[in-house]
């Protein structure tokens, strides 16, 4: 059953797998950046997802840069700015923007495990995209939205 | 005075990861369409599945069946719990339909699924009984995943993620 690709250092794992962590970093970046207009928008006192999700994503960052980095491939750096999907002016609004990260994020993992030829990168991507999940899954609450879980996170529901 | 203006919105919040959407979208949905239409005639390496897989991939299929039959035991043993687990349910039937389409041959049609024990008849417990059965069925499908690639190994993945969320939900 296994299918792994020889070697996890040195730059022999494939492209199409580095490209898709890569995806995953610029999903991490942005996710960093944008809890921070979350946190801005919602009062101090329910400011502690934030912080935790926020901090789940720079450990996600620092991951991947170092699996990346391994494999002689040079990360991609965070933007210098983001643009907004929408205007953040509510603490509904931040949920939702927190929903668009977490869901951005579960694309980018869904896209790893598609591109993977590795099984270290699979086990690395199936936990990420749960971690993801299951944040959005609060966050989908916050937002007002219904149901808040969703059958298959990162993929197209048709 | 008024705030100084936002940065100019040179990058990728939305950019990368959203420009990178549609394409991002449209391979995911081929992977899948390839996934449920292989029987492993078509040559595609990426998709072809071992004997192993193939009985692996039936083995998910009957613990997302057992699953199916737990929301469904749940909420005969606990009608109370239908409001707030109907939606639930609905998801764990889409997941099976998925992962049958996506087994080949007749991975996804064999025998019945496992019986699980029965759900305790009071809500509270029908409610913790049924947590744990989506648990145990997100821990069986997140294991299966890696040893899949492509289309496949997204789906297992995914839907595992998804019962994730369920197990949250149900605390």
């Amino acid at each position: 059953m296994a299918d792994d690709a020889p070697g996890t250092a040195g730059g022999s794992a494939p492209a199409a797998e580095d490209a898709a962590l890569q995806a995953a970093l610029a999903a991490a970046h942005g996710a960093v950046w944008g809890y921070g207009v979350v946190g801005s928008a919602l009062p101090a006192d329910v400011r502690g997802p934030v912080s935790a999700a926020e901090q789940a994503h720079r450990d996600v960052r620092d991951e991947l840069t170092r699996l990346l980095t391994t494999r002689r491939v040079d990360p991609v750096a965070a933007e210098a700015a983001y643009a907004l999907p929408f205007p953040v002016l509510s603490p509904i609004d931040a949920a939702a923007l927190a929903v668009t990260l977490e869901d951005g994020a579960a694309r980018a993992w869904t896209w790893v495990l598609d591109q993977a030829t590795e099984r270290s990168t699979r086990e690395l991507a199936v936990a990420r995209l749960a971690d993801a999940e299951v944040r959005a899954v609060g966050w989908r609450g916050q937002a007002a939205r219904a149901p808040v879980t969703t059958a298959f996170p990162g993929l197209p529901e048709g | 005075m008024s705030p100084p203006p936002p940065p100019a919105p040179t990058g990728a919040l939305t950019g990368r990861p959203f420009t990178r959407r549609s394409l991002l979208v449209a391979t995911l949905a081929g992977t899948a369409v390839a996934a449920v239409g292989c029987t492993g005639s078509d040559g595609d390496a990426a998709d072809a599945v071992t004997p192993a897989q193939v009985d692996q991939l039936a083995a998910q299929v009957r613990v997302q069946e057992a699953l199916v039959a737990a929301y469904a035991q749940a909420v005969a043993a606990a009608p109370d719990l239908a409001g707030a687990v109907t939606a639930l349910a609905d998801q764990a039937g889409a997941q099976l339909a998925r992962l049958r389409a996506a087994a080949p041959g007749d991975a996804g049609t064999t025998g019945a699924a496992p019986s699980a024990p029965s759900a305790p008849v009071d809500a509270a417990g029908a409610r913790a009984w049924l947590r744990a059965q989506v648990a145990a069925a997100a821990d069986a499908h997140a294991a299966a995943c890696p040893d899949f690639t492509g289309g496949r190994a997204a789906l297992l993945g995914s839907i595992a993620a998804g019962l994730r969320g369920q197990d949250g939900q149900l605390a």
